[in-house]
């Protein structure tokens, strides 16, 4: 226990003594972190953009205006059956032929053409909404079976097959992008950081010697600077979420033009603001704790 | 108190630090190991501190046989040998009454103790007035002076003197070996490296002499005779 004290007190004492090393040292996690999570805002953003198309797209399957009510229920008790389905919206005749009016309100031809024809010449619509756009392709192909011809007078597959094959890949690829610049991240986060305590641990390697000569034993030695680790993450850790924070209410405004939805970035760091935290800090806090213990490893042979 | 038998330290075929030196030094001798550099004079202090191990032969401090000592124990026996250095090896960011309690903290020795002790090391030394000094604050003699505090704390029945006055000038010379003088009539067995003819001579004790790693003199009232 006295120990212990003692090594957490020459620790704070290390700290203050060697600030310029101490501040540096903390200055260059905070940058590290700040760039991670620079990486995370772009990953929410491409995320969104993804999604924001994703949510564009549906596949619309439009009955012919005399299709048993029966017939139209069995067809979407069919397709809700389907796990990758996540929403249907049904718009019965009289809903179908208000939104047409509705769209055509300018144009006075069409609207003559609806008041001649005395009765809705329109049937009625199922919109559909899968998981993910090649999803689509299943549920289309489903709906092409001999049983439904009669009743289904059109479906949107054929306009659309190629937008949703293009954005299939375009996800794909962005996701693969993702994943490559993770893993490189991942690699010059290690470097950096590594480098940074190697030094620090470098210019104090005579310190270490002394250390041993007087008698200390390898673990009174590494103490003070695992402490130092540990206290240095803390520091870098907050600073580096209050810069973050203070970024998101800059960048906010603009990400909400581009979608048309408020604070997402924010609402993103809000809810997983503990996620963040926990694995930032226990990410730093092992790759210090490793630099310093691998750092430490050939000064301590005295 | 040291018992050295057939000790050789080869680094690589061609580099011998000692060869086959055989060296007995009795409990509160004062002895000088001289001879010029590259003799193998700081490879035997390495090897009583346990900072390299022999190639062959076996290495005695007091009944305890560091031949090859575990890792885990030489904190234990730096604990009870103190030494001083030319380079002095203080830390340059504690004062000089936490270099000196540095030695006690390391060994667990309570605040209590700590308080007691090493004030007076401080004025045994005649730095009790610089205490709250950095070693950038210091002369050289000064500095030495705190790393011989510095040995002391431990009552060390053993103390290696690895050419200590090697970067003083001749004033503090003569303090840091009236110190040491002074330290061995205690009782403390002293062993110094040196290749300062005057202090040597002046001693008029026990000198080994050291050259290409053997021992080719050891005089119970020896001269420097390289």
């Amino acid at each position: 226990m006295l120990s212990l004290l003692r090594i957490i007190k020459f620790a704070l004492q290390d700290m203050f003594r060697n600030f310029s090393l101490s501040f540096m040292t903390v200055l260059i996690l905070v940058l590290m972190l700040l760039s991670v999570n620079t990486f995370v805002i772009v990953n929410v953003i491409t995320s969104q953009a993804v999604q924001t198309v994703k949510d564009q797209i549906d596949v619309s399957v439009y009955f012919a205006p005399d299709a048993p009510d029966a017939k139209i229920e069995e067809v979407k008790t069919f397709i809700d059956s389907f796990p990758e389905v996540t929403e249907i919206v049904y718009q019965d005749r009289a809903q179908v032929l208000a939104q047409f009016k509705e769209q055509h309100k300018d144009n006075a031809e069409i609207m003559a053409s609806i008041d001649e024809l005395g009765n809705n010449p329109l049937g009625p619509t199922m919109i559909i909404k899968t998981r993910e756009p090649q999803d689509y392709e299943k549920v289309i192909m489903a709906l092409t079976i001999p049983e439904y011809e009669n009743i289904i007078e059109a479906k949107t597959f054929g306009d659309t097959q190629k937008a949703i094959d293009r954005i299939h890949v375009i996800t794909t690829q962005v996701e693969r992008f993702t994943m490559v610049i993770s893993v490189l991240f991942a690699i010059i986060a290690f470097l950096i950081i590594f480098n940074t305590i190697r030094v620090a641990i470098y210019t104090q390697r005579i310190e270490i010697s002394i250390k041993k000569l007087v008698g200390a034993t390898n673990w009174f030695v590494r103490g003070p600077y695992l402490v130092e680790s540990f206290i240095f993450s803390i520091f870098s850790l907050v600073f580096g979420l209050i810069l973050t924070r203070l970024s998101l209410y800059i960048v906010d405004p603009y990400i909400t033009i581009i979608f048309q939805k408020p604070n997402i970035l924010t609402d993103y760091y809000t809810t997983n603001l503990l996620y963040l935290i926990l694995v930032q800090f226990f990410v730093v806090l092992f790759l210090t704790l490793i630099s310093s213990l691998f750092a430490m490893r050939r000064h301590l042979k005295v | 108190m040291i018992n050295l038998k057939g000790v050789s330290k080869k680094y690589s075929k061609d580099s011998v630090g000692l060869d086959n030196i055989d060296l007995c030094i009795e409990a509160g001798e004062f002895v000088s190991i001289v001879g010029q550099s590259g003799t193998g004079k700081t490879t035997l202090v390495k090897l009583l501190i346990a900072e390299e191990k022999p190639t062959s032969g076996t290495i005695e401090v007091g009944d305890w046989d560091i031949t090859n000592i575990p890792h885990r124990h030489i904190p234990f026996l730096r604990r009870q040998i103190g030494v001083v250095f030319q380079d002095f090896k203080l830390l340059p960011t504690k004062t000089v009454r936490e270099n000196v309690a540095f030695a006690l903290q390391v060994a667990g020795e309570s605040r209590h103790r700590i308080f007691d002790v090493v004030p007076k090391v401080l004025d045994i030394v005649g730095l009790s007035q610089k205490h709250d000094r950095y070693p950038h604050q210091l002369s050289g003699g000064e500095q030495q002076r705190v790393v011989i505090a510095r040995s002391l704390v431990h009552r060390p029945k053993i103390l290696i003197g690895d050419e200590p006055t090697g970067n003083l000038d001749s004033i503090n010379t003569q303090e840091i070996i009236e110190i040491l003088k002074k330290i061995n009539e205690f009782g403390t067995t002293v062993l110094l490296v040196t290749h300062n003819r005057e202090i040597v001579n002046q001693l008029r004790d026990r000198v080994v002499t050291l050259h290409d790693g053997k021992i080719i003199a050891d005089e119970k009232e020896g001269k420097y005779r390289l």
